[in-house]
């Protein structure tokens, strides 16, 4: 079974601005004709400039936005169907940019409690829940703090946590790691990881940072609403010049190994960790 | 220096009056407002201190404390009592001058007046001290669940308390920013006449709403993503039980009432 599967999806929406003449209607299309199949236990990362549309289409998953055209199922739910609503969420989790903005109580474990007890969850199997996620996100010991109290990674491993509690099949992240020191960012990152590996949870990630994609099984590129690149990350950050075009950077090793490439230096294109490239410029050494 | 500023000023320590049930107090903290404005005499008075000076012994709260909150309605008293000494009319005039009279009716009454606004400040100060905000709100919700059936929102209500004292640090934090800001580019809160800092605070409050309704629009979209649909099915993950003790409290409540009551009504004293 598909976990997320969009068909021509299209949303398009009026923007209305206020010049001289009055009030100018302009429609907007926020993404065009958008076709991507996601499987189950997959961890998927999608790619895009800010106001390419990546947003847009994390919002369409959680059933938070409807399609102007086109489908898009959620474990074969269609999300145009009101009656699936509940369960599109439930299967579906959603994380934020802002930490701050999606903690909904002012103790972590009750922020936890929030999804189940909307589910009307029994309050024991609740309990239940929110240690096990605590336990899932390494955060035990601060159950009882306030958010206010906690760093930006820990709130989002908190948010991370009131989502797993839902136990969802599959977490979108909407650039989860925007607003984060690098400490933030490799904490929350390592346990996005560690729920797709150890868990298994379909883990869709929405970004800007090139070097969370590496460790993707798949990297999927939105340009001004369109899908324009699909593959494994070695094939997209092998299109450099093309990456760029779209307002992307590739990771820093694989521009190092591009520059060098143009030099006529011959080292593969698909570089993309520190280790590959120390590997290569050794077995080039050994060449001359 | 923002960030001094306690919400709530719940004191943690263990005690009976901490572990009460919060529903429980918070009914008999009203129940306790309400017996004040019956009483007349010193004798009832007297009665009520001997049982908040107990009950504030049974939870281990310093008395420092609970006068702390007596200070910040110290101008309220104190305003209180000037009005009702000079301007109570009375037959035992002890001194006048043009509107101004003191009587000896004058000076019973702010003295009443007094003693009932302290004690009534201390009352609720136990509430507060002994129960945390989220019990708190808690227990507003089951109490006026009764009345939804009249139209009263509880459950949203609730929601609303939790929010709110959810994001007054955030909001706190995000104020101290846009004041050094703002500073930072030459602002000046510090020194003018009242109205010019009035208006030195447009700067600030402006950005300020910008930003609360920009949260709060991210926040319903977060709530939303996470199933909330109002209190329909809603299950509460932190169950209240009350407990052989709180209902012991409930007796001993409804005692006190009616010692109030008889003191007021029967011509004793």
């Amino acid at each position: 079974m598909n976990m997320v599967k969009s068909e021509h999806l299209t949303y398009e929406y009026t923007r209305i601005t206020e010049d001289a003449n009055g009030e100018v209607h302009e429609k907007i299309t926020a993404l065009s004709d958008v076709n991507i199949t996601i499987e189950q236990g997959e961890f998927v990362v999608v790619l895009g400039h800010n106001g390419s549309g990546k947003s847009t289409f994390a919002k369409h998953i959680n059933a938070l936005l409807e399609p102007t055209k086109g489908t898009l199922c959620v474990k074969d739910m269609d999300t145009r169907n009101g009656d699936l609503l509940w369960d599109i969420r439930q299967s579906a989790g959603m994380v934020f940019q802002n930490p701050d903005n999606q903690l909904v109580a002012t103790i972590v474990e009750e922020d936890i409690a929030f999804g189940p007890e909307n589910m009307g969850v029994e309050p024991s199997e609740i309990r239940k829940r929110v240690d096990e996620a605590l336990a899932t996100v390494r955060m035990e010991q601060y159950a009882t703090y306030s958010p206010s109290k906690l760093s930006g990674g820990q709130k989002q491993r908190i948010a991370i946590a009131g989502v797993l509690a839902m136990k969802p099949d599959c977490i979108v992240l909407d650039e989860p790691t925007a607003m984060l020191d690098p400490v933030g960012r490799k904490e929350v990152l390592e346990t996005i990881r560690r729920l797709n590996r150890e868990e298994g949870i379909t883990i869709i990630l929405i970004t800007h940072y090139m070097d969370e994609a590496v460790q993707a099984d798949r990297v999927y590129v939105i340009d001004d609403g369109k899908l324009v690149m699909e593959g494994v990350p070695k094939e997209i950050f092998s299109q450099v010049e093309r990456l760029q075009g779209y307002g992307l950077d590739v990771p820093q090793v694989t521009e190092v190994a591009y520059l060098l490439r143009k030099e006529g230096i011959d080292l593969p294109a698909d570089i993309l960790t520190i280790e590959e490239m120390v590997g290569a410029i050794c077995q080039y050494k050994s060449t001359i | 220096m923002i960030r001094d500023i306690t919400i709530g000023q719940f004191y943690p320590v263990d005690s009976l009056v901490h572990k009460m049930d919060a529903r429980a107090k918070l009914a008999l903290t009203m129940m306790y407002i309400i017996t004040l404005f019956f009483i007349k005499s010193f004798v009832g008075y007297g009665f009520v201190l001997l049982v908040l000076c107990a009950i504030i012994k049974l939870s281990h709260v310093p008395l420092k404390f609970m006068l702390k909150g007596i200070r910040s309605i110290m101008v309220i008293i104190v305003f209180t009592a000037l009005i009702n000494l000079f301007l109570t009319k009375g037959e035992h005039v002890l001194w006048e001058f043009g509107i101004l009279h003191l009587t000896i009716e004058g000076i019973v009454l702010a003295t009443q007046m007094c003693v009932r606004l302290v004690m009534l400040i201390m009352g609720s100060s136990v509430l507060t001290l002994t129960t945390t905000p989220i019990q708190l709100t808690d227990a507003i919700e089951a109490l006026l669940r009764p009345l939804k059936k009249i139209g009263v929102p509880a459950h949203e209500i609730a929601m609303m308390m939790t929010i709110a004292l959810r994001f007054i640090p955030t909001l706190l934090d995000e104020t101290d920013k846009i004041m050094k800001a703002q500073q930072a580019r030459g602002a000046d809160f510090e020194t003018g006449n009242l109205m010019q800092r009035a208006k030195s605070l447009i700067p600030i409050l402006v950005p300020l709403f910008i930003s609360a309704f920009r949260r709060a629009e991210e926040l319903a979209n977060a709530m939303e993503a996470r199933c909330y649909h109002g209190d329909e099915n809603r299950t509460r993950m932190n169950q209240m039980h009350m407990k052989q003790m709180d209902w012991i409290a409930v007796c001993l409540c409804v005692i006190y009432t009616g010692v109030i009551v008889a003191l007021r009504f029967l011509p004793v004293v």
